[in-house]
């Protein structure tokens, strides 16, 4: 007998299954209950180096409304039916909107995306999961509210909840996503609904003012977690500075990398630079302006002397570090000193601006992340080597000089391992760097799919051997980079685990947590 | 085993109560505004395509093929929203509904 759906929850029978869609069709109605193949197509496209077998959905359950969810999280209960859940579902190059195990119910949020409150004068906003960086920044310009948002590169069609649930970065001052969370709406494995921090006070109206409420935190445990499905967030908006001055400083050597990072770690920590700064590899930057193929052909990783005639034809620095400034003019002209200062020094940084760069496609496109616009032309990076294959390697580091050198030539040298090119970037937060290299390779390309699941894993395997952990990571090596954090963390979370979700409904296996 | 039924059941003892009590804040629920949806084609093409499909002002770059003008087929068009292809995201119904992708569709084919 064939089965009438593409994948079953492991352990539920299609009886049972049955049973369970029925129900799940009498809450949400036929058209919110999605089962066929065509329907689900969207939901199984991933970038990883796995079968895509591995992550097939056996439904989607598109609700809109906080009662609806507590229903379904009944009827899971009932049938031990799992639900992985999304909200504006892009989390690409990480599982994008895949569940984490074959059969699992995706539970998408994207149509529950009202815009609930955005104040001007305490700059916050309180949304709920389907929303939009690009739904927010037009309701922020159509109301004149003068407030800026902080996003990750996709940008436009990603949201603040998805990006800040995963501890997701932008590149404002506000760029470390969850520091500037501020209450949640939480609806329990048990169907009871949480407010955090302020939020459990009935009528209080200092939710997204103040973060901590009473007692023990519990803001961070929704996050990377599978404790709860969020359906209300709030965050703080940054004031639309009177000034921005954007800018880039190049460096001709990887080495550089020490300098570069001993420059800006004091001007971060003390504010003099408030974003979050990226110390772009010109192999990041490069596919915005150039061809990897007019380049380097055949198989292997780009070698150097490929990397140097890319940058010497496109202006580009080996490390490109994309900064800015933010206040009155007068503050910016006096930090402006102080950074021209800095880099000066040694007479190795070349600093451009937005007079000498306008032009530059690169500059154009981290000016507008820099100042919380629109932009998706990071995607430019699956031109270079084509074939839709992407995983974000996203080890932390010291923001220190010499442990960012060290990561940056191991991570080269695992990627020219198995033929892969040296994509990373650091993303300065004030005392730690995000190292974030995009491994990319040619899905359609089955012999580099598997080097890429090879070098992925032995990357994981040798950057814990040394201490260094990583941040977040898809969904094909969850298990794996849970073990890096050893036994006692990892009982912890699943003492959690049985505590609030008993049944084991909610999204099995995100960051290796069942 | 026994403490597991006992506590599954306390479980589902426990929703009862929740949904014979309601939450606290069911009734705020109720006030919003109805939730986003496309006005039509273009604004969709211009909110979603155009950031990779059209060179983007003040810069020439433009990350995938252009779309516009080409007469490409519905059914195309649906495939690969739908689907994805290779480094093009795969976009749902839940993001861009059935009958706004046929909106899309139409407007990408007009002169
Ligand atoms: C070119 C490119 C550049 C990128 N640059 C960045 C970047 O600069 N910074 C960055 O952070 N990422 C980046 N990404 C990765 C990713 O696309 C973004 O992080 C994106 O914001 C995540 O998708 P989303 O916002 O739609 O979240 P979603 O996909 O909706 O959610 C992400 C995860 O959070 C959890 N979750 C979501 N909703 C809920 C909920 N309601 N309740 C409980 N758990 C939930 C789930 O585990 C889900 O998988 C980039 C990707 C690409 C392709």
């Amino acid at each position: 007998m064939t089965s009438q759906y593409i994948a079953l929850p492991k352990g539920v029978s299609e009886e049972t299954f049955d049973a369970a869609i029925h129900d799940f069709r009498k809450v949400l109605g036929d058209a919110s209950v999605l089962t066929s193949a065509e329907q689900l197509a969207p939901y199984i496209k991933t970038m990883m180096p796995v079968s895509d077998a591995e992550h097939t959905p056996s439904a989607a359950l598109l609700a809109t409304t906080v009662e609806q969810i507590q229903k379904i999280v009944a009827i899971c209960n009932q049938y031990k039916v799992p639900i992985w859940m999304i909200s504006t579902g892009k989390n690409l190059g990480y599982g994008s909107a895949a569940p984490a195990e074959r059969g699992q119910v995706v539970l998408d949020l994207k149509r529950m995306n009202r815009i609930l409150e955005v104040d001007k004068d305490l700059a916050f906003a309180l949304v709920e999961p389907g929303v939009t960086y690009q739904q927010l920044y037009d309701h922020i310009k159509e109301h004149k509210l003068g407030l800026w948002l902080s996003m990750p590169a996709p940008s436009a069609i990603a949201g603040p909840v998805g990006n800040t649930l995963d501890r997701g970065v932008g590149y404002t001052p506000y760029g470390e996503q969850f520091l500037f969370a501020c209450g949640m709406e939480v609806v329990l494995a048990n169907g009871e609904v949480l407010r955090t921090g302020m939020g459990s006070m009935p009528n209080s109206n200092t939710w997204q003012v103040f973060k901590w409420g009473y007692g023990p935190y519990l803001d961070g445990i929704f996050t990377q977690s599978n404790y709860g499905i969020v359906t209300k967030f709030g965050f703080w908006l940054m004031p639309e500075p009177p000034a921005f001055k954007p800018f880039v400083i190049q460096y001709q050597h990887e080495e550089d990398i020490v300098e570069i990072v001993e420059t800006i770690r004091p001007l971060r920590i003390s504010g003099v630079i408030p974003n979050a700064v990226v110390i772009a590899h010109a192999l990041y930057e490069a596919p915005v302006k150039a061809k990897r193929s007019d380049y380097v052909s055949g198989p292997g990783s780009i070698p150097d002397e490929a990397v140097y005639r890319i940058m010497k034809d496109h202006k580009l620095g080996i490390w490109n570090v994309y900064a800015a400034l933010y206040g009155t003019q007068e503050q910016i002209d006096v930090n402006w000193s102080i950074v021209t200062q800095a880099f000066s020094q040694s007479g190795k940084a070349k600093i451009l601006t937005e007079q000498e760069a306008a032009d530059d496609p690169a500059f154009v496109y981290r000016a507008k992340l820099m100042r919380g616009d629109m932009t998706l032309t990071e995607f430019s990076l699956y031109n270079w080597r084509g074939g839709g294959g992407s995983m974000w390697f996203a080890p932390v580091s010291q923001a220190r000089g010499s442990e960012t050198l060290k990561q940056m030539a191991l991570t080269k040298q695992i990627l020219a391992k198995h033929g892969l090119d040296y994509s990373g970037e650091f993303i300065v937060g004030m005392r730690d760097m995000h190292h974030i290299v995009d491994v990319l390779y040619d899905k359609t390309d089955p012999e580099q799919t598997k080097a890429a699941y090879q070098c992925f894993d032995e990357l994981l395997t040798e950057f814990s051997a040394r201490g260094y952990g990583t941040y977040r990571v898809n969904t094909a090596f969850m298990d794996k980079v849970a073990e890096t954090y050893g036994p006692v963390q990892r009982n912890v979370h699943k003492t959690l685990k049985k505590a609030l979700d008993p049944n084991g409904i909610l999204a099995p296996g995100k960051s290796g947590i069942r | 085993m026994k403490k597991t039924k006992l506590e599954n059941w306390l479980f589902g003892f426990l929703f009862a109560v929740i949904f014979a009590a309601g939450n606290a804040w069911s009734a705020q629920d109720e006030i919003n505004n109805s939730g986003f949806a496309w006005k039509d084609g273009a604004e969709i093409y211009a909110k979603v395509c155009a950031y990779c499909h059209e060179a983007q002002v003040g810069h020439e770059v433009q990350v995938g093929p252009q779309i516009r003008h080409r007469k490409l087929p519905i059914t195309y068009i649906r495939t690969v929203v739908r689907n994805g292809n290779r480094a093009m995201p795969s976009f749902r119904s839940s993001e861009i509904d059935d009958e706004s992708l046929e909106k899309l569709a139409n407007f990408l084919s007009q002169k």
